[in-house]
């Protein structure tokens, strides 16, 4: 079986969420299969200007095949569009101008995926909101096999993707809030399966390694991601505040990753940085509980790590998944105020009574569903089925000329506002 | 914070999140609930915060101004706009005049004008809108001010009528050990010498039992005013002539019963100009008054009678 991983970036250093998803996924589904991975030769998701060069190279043992982006994106104008397509009504030729803007535009990699079709079993195209996706799975409906990633944000709710979502023959998605989002936005009934995403959980990690090599000797929570007012961090910076003034014996709160947003000086608040998985690993295994400040997110990998690690979660009670997968897992607890997020704190302290009980429950949850073995037999068995199921029909065609412009299509923040909200709680 | 009950390792989120609600509840109190207080927010916020200057209406005529412009017309300004015209017809013949219309004017400094008005508004749009997309910002900071204004002002005079409760009942309790402490003293300065019974009346048991009068006798103060006081109170009677079965000690008693506490002989009918209950004729001369009423019997006040200094006749029965 051969099979195209086809995704907006790709590299061993890129951390965002689709993209490394992609990364996990193509490599273990090389062990299965025979696996390309076709991408832009971009680095930053802002612009996607070009900073690799175009062709091929291996990456962890899967093939790469890099296409220019033709035009860098302007974030001015992507915004601009943004604005009238997201708020205000608007017409079917404001939505492709809207995505043409939004990229990465590499007309060159929807050509080599359009050429390919005969060669490639499956494409598996990540992110249906980019160009890639949109121009691909419209190229070769009948092969595609779509990994969402989609959040609760209204970019869900722009018309033209409710063909490609419904076109494409099969839906990898992430959780059953996503599942239900994009049911509700599309009206997709074909086949698709929550999948989710595994991660590389080392045996054996060394909290004491990291307690000892960044000199941490309290007891702390800990936030693994970007930094970033978009992740929900000026309000846990807000939130962790109040509550070490509430309790000064309480956790401290200890930050990895990349710092967009300005950390406050606080004597309990620690940065430690960028970390490699193993230190990351490490530093989780150390904490008390780990703290998800999102309120979008499509599948938190941090989450399961964490879960992976024995250690439970906090979530922000705002964002549905991970409200519904903290429900599901019985791994946690979420707030949805500061009252919620200092008591639900004070109850996950590593002395408590429930942060044990949850860790446990949550490390059985990740073993259930999202251990590598299970994820792959997923993707196996999918593929499998829609080799032995016909394809659906061809693709709704995109509206003529006139039609195009017309101002017929509501705000997408309304549509998605429309669809019913909440975790999906089984 | 709350103290979680989980019998085993089967815990449950939901259950576990609504003990946090329930004890948020029981934290903020029953009396008010997060939409009793964005009532009270909206509503009656005078009646909290007096005069303080914030508005009760302030909220809602927030949101009242909250109106999105709408776009700016939109034109594309080319060289060939000024040119431009739905007769193609038209538009021909415009195009072939166009070298001649140069000889006058210039138009190629109109068209590059307008191209600029047209990024000017633009621009200017782009930064209204960013304007407009604080605005909820600013709705929400004063939302949620007037919100935490409210919640202090509860609490204010919450706390305000605690603080004056608690002021009275320390008032109370020092009042009650003051004269608490006066009995003690009273009753160990008494037990060597018992209290002459000479000047108690037949009700001397309810009278003489008061601390004023063993105390004064026990001085060897005698039961009527010191020998230096210039007039006797009471009606002018001399206590020396009071005798137990004397009829018009009687009728004085009789008198002074039907007085109530508080009430002094000025202030009763047919009582005597200017005289004063309490008063009483200090060593020098001097009238002096007294606080306390003196027919109070629990002790409060009592204590600031003149013991030991030659309380007058009234002071040693009552």
């Amino acid at each position: 079986m051969k099979l195209a991983v086809v995704v907006q970036r790709y590299g061993a250093d890129i951390n965002g969420g689709a993209e490394l998803h992609a990364r996990y996924i193509a490599e273990h589904l090389a062990r299965h299969a025979e696996v390309e991975v076709l991408t832009t030769c971009a680095r930053d998701y802002i612009t996607w200007k070009n900073e690799w060069p175009p062709g091929e190279e291996r990456i962890n043992g899967v093939r790469v095949r890099r296409f220019a982006v033709a035009k860098p994106r302007d974030p001015r104008d992507f915004g601009h569009r943004s604005q009238i397509v997201f708020d205000h009504p608007h017409s079917v030729a404001d939505e492709l101008a809207w995505l043409e803007s939004e990229g990465p535009t590499s007309p060159d990699l929807v050509r080599h995926v359009a050429r390919t079709e005969a060669e490639v079993d499956f494409f598996v195209f990540f992110s249906y909101r980019y160009y890639h996706s949109w121009h691909g799975i419209r190229a070769v409906p009948g092969k595609a096999v779509l990994v969402p990633t989609a959040e609760r944000d209204p970019a869900a709710g722009v018309s033209i993707f409710g063909p490609v979502l419904r076109g494409a023959r099969a839906l990898m998605f992430n959780s059953f809030e996503e599942r239900a989002l994009i049911e509700g936005v599309s009206g997709r009934t074909g086949p698709g399966v929550v999948v989710g995403v595994g991660s590389e959980i080392p045996d054996q990690p060394q909290p004491a390694r990291f307690r000892r090599k960044f000199d941490v000797k309290r007891p702390f929570a800990i936030y693994v991601g970007r930094i970033d007012e978009n992740k929900g961090c000026r309000e846990l910076f807000d939130y962790f505040g109040r509550y070490a003034a509430m309790n000064p014996r309480g956790l401290d709160l200890v930050l990895v990753g990349s710092k967009v947003l300005e950390v406050p000086s606080h004597p309990r608040i620690r940065y430690v940085g960028f970390l490699p998985d193993e230190d990351k690993f490490d530093a989780i295994a150390a904490s008390d509980t780990l703290i998800m400040p999102s309120r979008y997110e499509s599948l938190s990998m941090v989450a399961l790590e964490a879960w992976a690690l024995g250690r439970p979660v906090l979530a922000n009670g705002h964002c549905d998944v991970l409200r519904g997968q903290v429900t599901r897992g019985n791994g946690g607890l979420y707030y949805e105020s500061f009252e919620e997020f200092a008591e639900a704190l004070y109850a996950l302290e590593g002395a408590g009574p429930i942060g044990g009980p949850f860790g446990r429950n949550g490390r059985e949850f990740f073993r259930q569903h999202y251990a590598w073995p299970v994820i792959e037999r997923k993707y196996l068995d999918m593929f499998d089925r829609l080799s032995r199921e016909p394809a659906a029909g061809p693709i709704d065609k995109i509206p003529g000329w006139m039609a195009r412009r017309k101002r017929d299509r509501p705000p997408a923040a309304a549509v998605v506002g429309a669809v019913k909200a909440g975790p999906v709680v089984h | 914070m709350a103290d979680f009950h989980v019998r085993s390792d089967s815990v449950d989120v939901e259950q576990i999140m609504g003990q946090i609600r329930t004890r948020i509840r029981e934290k903020r109190g029953a009396d008010y609930t997060e939409a009793e207080l964005q009532h009270l927010a909206s509503v009656k916020l005078e009646r909290f915060l007096d005069s303080r200057g914030v508005r009760s209406t302030l909220v809602e005529a927030f949101r009242k101004t909250r109106v999105a412009s709408p776009e700016p017309a939109s034109y594309e300004f080319t060289d060939e706009t000024l040119f431009e015209s739905p007769r193609p017809w038209l538009r021909k013949v415009r195009r072939w005049l166009a070298p001649i219309l140069r000889l006058f004017i210039n138009p190629d400094r109109l068209s590059a004008a307008l191209r600029v008005q047209k990024e000017v508004n633009a621009d200017f749009h782009r930064r209204f809108r960013a304007r407009e997309e604080m605005d909820p910002l600013y709705y929400e900071v004063v939302h949620n001010l007037v919100l935490e204004i409210t919640r202090l002002g509860i609490d204010v005079q919450n706390l305000k009528m605690r603080v004056e409760s608690l002021s009275s009942r320390l008032d109370f309790d020092e009042r009650r050990g003051r004269s608490l402490e006066g009995l003690v003293e009273r009753r160990g300065s008494e037990s060597p010498r018992p209290p002459d019974p000479g000047p108690r009346g037949p009700d001397g048991a309810r009278y003489g039992s008061g601390p004023r009068v063993t105390e004064a006798q026990s001085h060897g103060a005698p039961a009527g005013p010191v020998a230096a006081s210039p007039a006797p109170l009471g009606g002018g009677l001399a206590p020396q002539e009071a005798r137990p079965d004397d009829p018009r000690d009687r009728r004085r008693r009789r008198r002074r019963r039907r007085r109530r506490p508080g009430q002094n002989l000025a202030s009763m009918p047919g009582g005597p100009q200017g005289a004063v209950s309490g008063a009483h004729s200090t060593g020098d001369g001097r009238s002096q008054t007294g606080d306390a009423a003196p027919t109070s019997d629990d002790g409060d006040g009592g204590d600031d009678g003149p013991e030991g200094n030659g309380g007058g006749p009234e002071d040693t029965h009552q």
